[in-house]
C-alpha cells in the first residue's frame, strides 16, 4: 500500500471516529442504553466456540427505567405501577440485599459452575464478600442459556453498616474454573460498576415506600413479639424456678 | 417425638429449597411459638403431612418408621432438586438412606435423587472432561504457487478434510479455591491422530489477600484481556502480542482501581533458533519477567502499562543455516502502553504502543515499535451490525510470539514473514458481525490488508464472508468464503510470496 493510500485511510478513519462520536453523543438515555450501562457483558471466544457472560447490577436508575418501561408498555395507571414496583422491589429485596443477575450463553464446552457461591464473589473497597443466597440452578453443569439471581448481604453482619456507604465501586469476580473456555484463555471474568451516583433511596418514595415500610415494620413487630415471648418464657422459667426453690426452702425450714 | 419433628423440618427445607416462608398451620395443637410451626404448616400446604380427622396433628405422638418414610417419600416427589443446595440434598439423601428399607417396601424410586446428589458431589471431587472438535472441509483454488498454503499440512492440496483442532480439556477442583487444568490438543489436520500435546498445564489458586496465583505451563493474553485485537474469523489469531506461553508463576491482584499482574518463568515459545520456522522450538533459552499495571479510572476509561524482559541464557550470535540468517540470542526488552475510552457502553476507542530494545540481536532495527488504533462498535448501537476497525503499524524487526507473520492469514499458512528485515508493515482490519435477532443465525464480513513495505513481499489482501448456524449449544455449522491475494512479491523459495487463493470452508464445531 502506498503512502498516499495510507494517508487517505487515516483521514477516513478520523472522520469515522468523529461521526461515531457524534452518534454516541446523540445516543439518548433510552432503556437499552441504561440497561447496557448496568448489564456488563463479556464474550469469550475460541474460534467458533463462544461463551457470553452478562452480569447486571440493579441500580436505582435501572430499576426505575425497567418499571417505567413496563408501565408504558402496558399503559398502567399510577396505582398499577406502584403495585408492580412493590412486587419488583420485594422480589429483589433491595432493602436488605445487593442482588446481582448472572446470565450465561454458553456455546462452548460444558460449564461446571457449582457450587456457585464458591465461584462468585463481590469486592467492595478492600473487602470481598460471598453470596448470602443464590439461585441453586446455577450449581449444575450446562451448555446453552442459564441465568439466576445472586444475593449479597447489604449490611455487614458484624457492624450492621451498609457496605455500600461511601463506596465508589462494586466488583464481581467469577472463578475462571467455571468454564474451560475462560480458563484456557487465561482470563479472569471480572465486572465492575461505578456506583457513586447510584441512590437506591430514590426508589423508596410514595405509596410503594409506605407499603414496603409497613412490611418492614410488621416484620420488626413480629420479631419483637417473638423476642418478648422468648423473654417472657425465660422470665416464667426463672419465676417457676424461684417458686420451686422457695418451696424447697420452705420445706427445709419446716424440717429444721 | 423430637426426631420426627426434626425430620419434618428438614424435609420442609429440602422440599422447597427456599427461605421458610411462613404458611398458615392448619393444626390446632401446634402452638404458634413452636419451633416446627412453619415447617409443619408448609408441609401441610403441599400435602406432605396430614393431620387427624379431629384437626389435630399430634406432634408429640410417637411415629413409626413407615410414617417417617412416607414423609420422605412425599418430599421426594415435591423436591425441586435444581433449587436445592448441596447441603439440603445431602440431608435428604441421608434421610433416604436411613429409611431405605421402608422406602423400598413402599416402592419409592430414589434413582433420580441419587443422580442429582451425585452431580453436586462430583463438582468438588471429580474430574471434569470437556472437548472441542472443529472438523473442516476445505475446497481451494490452489493458485498460490504452493507456498502460502491454506492447507493442514505442509503440502498444499486442493480439497482437504480434517481437524482444525481436536482438544480435550480436564478440570479438577482440588479444593474450593484451587483447581488443576490441562488441555491436550491435536492439530495434525489429517491422518492418524498421533500428534497430541499439552499446551496448558497449570494449577490455579486463590491465595489470602485475594491474590490469584497460577503455576505450571501458563498462557498469557494481555492484549486480549485489554480488548486490543479482533480475531481473524474462524481462528484464534489476530493479536500482535498474544498466545504467549511460559513455564512459571503468575500473580494477579487488584488494588482498588489498579490491577497488577506479575509473571516469572521460562519462555520456550519465543524467538530461539527455531523462530521463523513453522514450528516453535522447545529450546527454552529465555528467563522471562513481566509486569502489567492497569488503572481502571472509571467504567469508561482504562490505561495500562506493561514491561517484559527476556533474559537469554547465551550471548553469542548464531546463524541459523536453515533460515539463512542470524537469530536472536541476546536479551529482549519490551515496553508498552495502552488505553481504552468508551463514549457509551456500545462504542469504544482503543490503542496501544509497544517498543522493544533488542540489544545486540542481528536485526536491522534494534529498537522496533508497533502501534495500533481501533474502534469497537457493538451491534447495540448500529442495530444491524457490530463494527471493528483497526489500524496496526509494526516494524518488521518487531518480534514476539505472533508478530510479523501474523497478518493476514486465515488458515495458518506456512509463511515466514519478513522478520528481522527493514521496513514497516501496515495492516487494516475491518470486521462487521451480525447476530440475526434472537435466531440461531449469524453472519460476518471481514477485510484485512497488509502492506509489508519490503522487497520480497507485496501487499496482501484478504476478504472473508460467512454465515454461522448455532444448531444447538453443542453444535455449530459455519460456512465461509475466503480470498487471499498475496500479490507478486519477488522472493524465492520459502519466501515466494505470490499468487492468490480462494477457499470455501465448511466447519462443524462440536463442544462438549
Amino acid at each position: 500500500m502506498t503512502k498516499q493510500k495510507t494517508s487517505s485511510w487515516i483521514k477516513i478513519f478520523t472522520i469515522a471516529v468523529f461521526i461515531t462520536a457524534i452518534c454516541a453523543a446523540a445516543y439518548a438515555a433510552s432503556l437499552d442504553n441504561i440497561l447496557m450501562r448496568w448489564r456488563k457483558t463479556a464474550k469469550y471466544e475460541d474460534g467458533t466456540s463462544n461463551l457470553t457472560v452478562a452480569v447486571t447490577y440493579y441500580s436505582a436508575e435501572l430499576v426505575e427505567a425497567e418499571i417505567q418501561a413496563e408501565a408504558e408498555k402496558n399503559l398502567w395507571t399510577q396505582d398499577e405501577l406502584e403495585r408492580y414496583k412493590y412486587r419488583y422491589l420485594q422480589m429483589l429485596n433491595l432493602s436488605e440485599m445487593i442482588p446481582i443477575k448472572v446470565e450465561f450463553v454458553n456455546n462452548g464446552p460444558t460449564m461446571h459452575p457449582g457450587p456457585f457461591d464458591k465461584m462468585i464473589d463481590m469486592t467492595i473497597g478492600n473487602k470481598t464478600y460471598e453470596p448470602a443466597d443464590y439461585d441453586k440452578r446455577l450449581n449444575f453443569p450446562f451448555q446453552g442459556e442459564k441465568d439466576g439471581l445472586v444475593f449479597f448481604n447489604r449490611f455487614d453482619p458484624k457492624t450492621g453498616k451498609n457496605i455500600l456507604d461511601g463506596q465508589k465501586r462494586v466488583t464481581i469476580t467469577l472463578s475462571p474454573g467455571i468454564s474451560a473456555i475462560i480458563s484456557s484463555r487465561g482470563r479472569n471474568a471480572r465486572f465492575f460498576w461505578d456506583i457513586n451516583k447510584d441512590d437506591p433511596s430514590k426508589l423508596y418514595a410514595g405509596a410503594t415506600a409506605a407499603r414496603l415500610e409497613t412490611d418492614r415494620l410488621i416484620k420488626r413487630l413480629e420479631n419483637l413479639r417473638k423476642d418478648r415471648a422468648d423473654e417472657a418464657a425465660r422470665l416464667k422459667a426463672i419465676d417457676d424456678e424461684i417458686s420451686t426453690v422457695q418451696s424447697r426452702l420452705d420445706e427445709l425450714a419446716t424440717i429444721q | 417425638m423430637k426426631k420426627f419433628m426434626a425430620v419434618l423440618a428438614m424435609v420442609a427445607v429440602v422440599a422447597f429449597a427456599a427461605p421458610a416462608l411462613a404458611a398458615t398451620n392448619p393444626f390446632m395443637d401446634v402452638p404458634q411459638g413452636h419451633w416446627s410451626y412453619d415447617a409443619v404448616g408448609l408441609l401441610a400446604s403441599r400435602g406432605i403431612v396430614s393431620g387427624y380427622p379431629d384437626g389435630a396433628f399430634k406432634g408429640a405422638q410417637p411415629a413409626t418408621r413407615y410414617e417417617m418414610a412416607s414423609i420422605v417419600a412425599r418430599a421426594l416427589v415435591t423436591v425441586d432438586a435444581e433449587k436445592a443446595s448441596k447441603q439440603d440434598m445431602e440431608l435428604l439423601k441421608k434421610l433416604v438412606m436411613e429409611f431405605k428399607d421402608e422406602l423400598d417396601a413402599l416402592g419409592v424410586k430414589v434413582d433420580s435423587l441419587d443422580k442429582r446428589v451425585a452431580v453436586l458431589e462430583d463438582r468438588l471431587g471429580g474430574w471434569k472432561v470437556n472437548g472441542q472438535f472443529w472438523f473442516d472441509a476445505r475446497f481451494a483454488s490452489n493458485d498460490d504457487n504452493g507456498n502460502n498454503s491454506y492447507s493442514f499440512g505442509d503440502t498444499p492440496e486442493k480439497n482437504q478434510f480434517g481437524f482444525a483442532y481436536a482438544r480435550l480439556m480436564v478440570t479438577k477442583y482440588i479444593d474450593e479455591n484451587t483447581y488443576f487444568f490441562f488441555r491436550a490438543r491435536f492439530n495434525d489436520g489429517y491422518g492418524d491422530l498421533d500428534n497430541w500435546f499439552m499446551d496448558r498445564f497449570f494449577v490455579n489458586m486463590k491465595l489470602p489477600g485475594d491474590i490469584n496465583f497460577r503455576l505450571g505451563r501458563i498462557y498469557s493474553d494481555w492484549e486480549g484481556d485489554a480488548g486490543l485485537y479482533h480475531s481473524v474469523m474462524g481462528d484464534n489469531e489476530g493479536g500482535l502480542w498474544k498466545d504467549q506461553k511460559y513455564d512459571g508463576f503468575n500473580f494477579q491482584k487488584s488494588f482498588g482501581m489498579l490491577d497488577a499482574e506479575l509473571l516469572i518463568g521460562r519462555n520456550f515459545n519465543i524467538l530461539d533458533s527455531n523462530y521463523g520456522s513453522s514450528t516453535y522450538g522447545d529450546n527454552n533459552d529465555f528467563m522471562e519477567y513481566g509486569l502489567k499495571l492497569q488503572a481502571n479510572f472509571s467504567e469508561n476509561f482504562y490505561l495500562g502499562v506493561q514491561g517484559i524482559f527476556f533474559d537469554n541464557d547465551g550471548d553469542a550470535m548464531v546463524t541459523d543455516n536453515t533460515l539463512g540468517r542470524q537469530v536472536v540470542t541476546d536479551d529482549i526488552q519490551q515496553y508498552g502502553a495502552y488505553l481504552s475510552y468508551s463514549f457509551t457502553p456500545a462504542i469504544a476507542l482503543r490503542g496501544y504502543y509497544y517498543w522493544q530494545d533488542l540489544g545486540d540481536n542481528p536485526v536491522y532495527e534494534d529498537s522496533p515499535m508497533a502501534w495500533s488504533a481501533m474502534l469497537d462498535v457493538k451491534q447495540d448501537l448500529l442495530k444491524f451490525t457490530s463494527l471493528w476497525v483497526q489500524y496496526i503499524e509494526q516494524d518488521n524487526s518487531f518480534i514476539g510470539p505472533r508478530a510479523a507473520n501474523q497478518y493476514p492469514a486465515i488458515f495458518n499458512p506456512d509463511l515466514n514473514g519478513p522478520v528481522g528485515q527493514d521496513g514497516t508493515n501496515k495492516t487494516w482490519l475491518i470486521t462487521a458481525e451480525q447476530q440475526w435477532g434472537d435466531s440461531k443465525w449469524s453472519s460476518f464480513l471481514q477485510y484485512l490488508t497488509t502492506d509489508w513495505d519490503s522487497v520480497d513481499y507485496d501487499d496482501t489482501d484478504q476478504y472473508t464472508i460467512g454465515i454461522g448456524y448455532q444448531y444447538t449449544p453443542q453444535i455449530k455449522f459455519w460456512l465461509a468464503y475466503n480470498y487471499i491475494d498475496y500479490g507478486d512479491g519477488a522472493g524465492t523459495g520459502a519466501n515466494a510470496y505470490k499468487g492468490n487463493e480462494s477457499v470455501v470452508l465448511f466447519r462443524t464445531a462440536i463442544d462438549f
